[in-house]
């Protein structure tokens, strides 16, 4: 791929020097007592990928966010160590004559693009083009240059044929592209990417990483900040494992992933067995089913939900079709399916938020046709893909005991609440604002608020994104231990690695209906 | 559906009829006004949006006129039923018709605009025209910031019952289900606008100095000419007011 921009610094009188390059002795933010790093080094030659792995916590996006300039020292925080871009560098003793970055001038040369794609996006323009082109604007950059170089990077992000498009009608793994395209366009010499594969399905993936091929082939130097050591992380060059803020292992992937540091990080190391068994036994003897769909049907027709809507057509296709599912006690099924499938529609149909328009949802052999979602939730526990939105108690303790006294009666709320929190291993945050967790701890808290409530049905929405491997574990172990009680579990997940390896049957959900595979 | 006029031009519409018909004082006026922004809403597809938000501010409005002038005009002379200090009198139901269908006209015409106005077309003339593009930035996410949280309440909403929460019909239960809603809802879009800003800057969008537009907008001589006669005739019409209006020196 041509990169005219970049030529200079792949002239070999500056091969040598790397496109960006962090010295971090320490930073704290603002108000807090702690380093959040310290001792954290990265040198980025141009068109190496280098990954920076490390668990829930670990302090990848603050490195991140510090190196892209969207973190700055005493803006932010307090920075001692230094920051180079190509033959730049400015070094920050943490104090008030510190040099001040220019995030304008500095995102230029530093491209980040966050785990949250929809942040990266200003909000205010209707179309993709105009996405694209905000950046330039704000430079004051010509229209007639501004069209060009906004049809150029569509065309290295795979957007050329969405630039009409709504931004807030993408799907994911688009949406993910249109952010990488909005800091790719000011052609920057480095490109951060924080988790940019999480939640994206294999085409998805497959894309995105054709894209980080093209920047390092064009020269671009790309930085992969990452929970899980998948397919892409591992064609990385060079690993950096972080724990606790600092770097506790680097150097040649194969060589970090033996030692003891890369396993005490939490990194989910991907394509190594699960840590639980491969096969499970299937549950004892047959019983009555505590869940069943007959026949359902459902499609969101011309109704305006434009959140879960495959974004491929505006074809109100229906959704669901002629869709049949028996869950038996201690049973434990995973729907695989990508983006935009319908897996997400079929959860919202087992406790109410959704009524089937043909067909009908048993639970424990009765229907649940009318009955509102908030009786149906004594019986059917759903997790959500979001859990900021589920959230809003003032204590961590407050919000998995929601609703649990009228459940189960004042001492056995208690009782087992604390229960719930000690099985996501959040028994020692009990007081704490739910806001400040990092947000796999707020996964696990919302796991626990369904856990607690012991229901007959559990029904988990992408239980493992965002989950670091310590995350996954408690997760899988809770899964285990609600089947041993004998609850029925439907898990929806892109994740067919994960879905084999903790459930009894594995459907994929394709064309509306479930198929065995 | 947007208009397809140049944002300007309907917004020189709506404002200028809603000066116009403030000074003019007439009931008549003012309800063939109203009627006629309920037909054009209908007629661009946005009649029910337009109808529910009126009614949604009119009817407290139109009710608590009612009260205070209706039943308690000071200047009210003719008596048309008295309980104690309350009178109803002609002159206080006449200002209240007055008050009323003025502010009925206002209200439609402005909400036919802002249902029919492109947000992002409005921003980039006024941008052209020298609005800081802060400020633009605030007008276009307040454009877009109702159905963004309507999104997330709805979602905030969904999760709270799958945890057992049942909303009745009394007012303390909904009163209650507001609470729970807001906090998820506010430390969301506070949290997001953390994020959004070091976006923002990270897009030069603090950045001082002259800014391009990527979208063009259409503008015709005819379009123009409209804008200078509306905003002449307003001024007329204001002028006019003012002085029929003046109190005469004695």
């Amino acid at each position: 791929m041509n990169d005219g921009s970049h030529a200079p610094s792949r002239q070999p009188a500056t091969a040598a020097l790397p496109a960006a390059a962090a010295r971090i002795a320490s930073f704290s933010f603002h108000g807090d007592a702690g380093q959040t790093l310290r001792n954290v080094q990265l040198s980025a030659l141009p068109g190496t990928l280098t990954a920076v792995l490390g668990g829930s916590g670990s302090g990848k996006t603050t490195f991140g966010k510090l190196l892209a300039g969207w973190l700055r020292a005493g803006h932010s925080g307090v920075l001692r160590g230094s920051l180079a871009l190509g033959a730049d560098r400015v070094e920050f003793h943490g104090n008030s004559n510190d040099p001040r970055i220019n995030p304008a001038a500095w995102s230029g040369r530093a491209g980040y693009v966050p785990q949250d794609a929809g942040a990266m996006l200003s909000s205010v323009r209707s179309t993709v083009a105009e996405e694209l082109a905000f950046g330039l604007e704000n430079r004051g950059v010509p229209r007639v240059e501004m069209i060009r170089q906004a049809a150029r990077t569509a065309e290295r992000t795979g957007l050329s044929g969405l630039m009409g498009r709504n931004p807030a009608q993408l799907s994911g793994g688009e949406l993910r592209r249109l952010a990488v395209a909005c800091a790719v366009i000011a052609e920057p010499g480095v490109l951060v990417l924080d988790e940019p594969l999480a939640s994206l399905d294999a085409a998805g993936a497959a894309q995105l990483r054709n894209l980080v091929d093209g920047l390092l082939d064009a020269g671009t130097a790309v930085v992969l900040l990452s929970q899980r050591a998948d397919a892409l992380a591992r064609s990385a060059g060079h690993w950096i494992v972080l724990d606790g803020g600092t770097v506790t292992a680097e150097g040649p992937p194969a060589e970090v992933e033996e030692g003891a540091a890369f396993s005490d990080a939490g990194i989910v190391a991907e394509g190594r067995g699960a840590a639980s068994p491969g096969t499970r036994p299937a549950p004892a003897a047959p019983a009555a089913p505590v869940l069943e769909l007959r026949g359902v049907g459902f499609g969101y027709g011309t109704t305006t939900r434009t959140t879960k809507r495959s974004a491929g057509t505006a074809r109100p296709a229906p959704v669901l079709h002629n869709l049949n599912l028996t869950v038996r006690p201690g049973e434990i099924v995973a729907v695989t399916g990508p983006n935009g499938a319908g897996k997400s529609t079929l959860l919202r149909h087992l406790n109410g938020l959704l009524q089937p328009q043909t067909g009908e949802v048993l639970l424990a052999g009765k229907s649940i046709a009318g009955i509102p979602t908030g009786r149906v939730a004594c019986t059917v526990g759903l997790l959500f893909q979001q859990p900021r939105d589920q959230l809003f108690e003032r204590t961590v303790l407050r919000e998995v005991g929601f609703g649990l006294r009228r459940l189960a009666g004042g001492e056995t709320a208690a009782g087992r609440a604390l229960e719930a929190l000690a099985a996501v291993g959040l028994a020692d945050a009990a007081q704490t604002h739910p806001a400040e967790l990092p947000s796999s701890k707020q996964r696990l808290l919302a796991l626990a608020t369904v856990l607690a409530r012991t229901p007959a049905v559990l029904a988990l929405d992408e239980p493992t994104v965002g989950l670091d491997r310590y995350g996954i574990e408690r997760l899988q172990h809770a899964v285990a231990a609600a089947a041993a009680r004998g609850a029925g579990i439907v898990l929806v997940t892109h994740d067919l690695a994960y879905a084999r390896a903790t459930a009894h049957r594995v459907l994929a959900l394709d064309g509306g209906s479930l198929r065995e595979i | 559906m947007p208009s397809t006029l140049h944002p300007l031009t309907s917004l020189t519409a709506a404002g200028c009829t809603a000066v116009i018909t403030t000074a003019a004082g007439l009931w008549p006026l003012s309800v063939a006004v109203a009627l006629a922004a309920a037909l054009l809403a209908v007629g661009a597809g946005v009649g029910r949006r337009v109808l529910a938000a009126a009614v949604a501010v009119l009817v407290p409005l139109g009710l608590s006129l009612l009260m205070l002038h209706g039943l308690f005009f000071p200047e009210g002379r003719t008596v048309l039923a008295a309980w104690g200090p309350a009178r109803v009198t002609a002159e206080g139901l006449s200002f209240a018709l007055e008050a009323g269908t003025r502010t009925g006209a206002c209200v439609l015409v402005l909400l036919l605009f802002s249902f029919t106005v492109s947000a992002p077309d409005l921003v980039a003339a006024l941008a052209a025209r020298g609005l800081p593009p802060q400020v633009g930035f605030v007008l276009a996410s307040a454009l877009t910031l109702l159905p963004a949280m309507t999104g997330r309440l709805a979602a905030i909403r969904a999760a709270q019952e799958a945890r057992g929460l049942v909303v009745g019909r009394g007012l303390l239960s909904r009163l209650a289900a507001v609470r729970l809603q807001a906090v998820p809802l506010v430390l969301g879009l506070v949290e997001d606008a953390g994020v959004r800003a070091q976006a923002l800057e990270a897009r030069s969008f603090g950045t001082p100095g002259p800014r391009t537009s990527y979208r063009q907008l259409q503008d015709s001589p005819g379009q123009r000419v409209f804008r200078a006669a509306a905003v002449l005739l307003t001024a007329a019409a204001v002028a006019l007011r003012l002085i029929t209006a003046w109190p005469v020196a004695p």
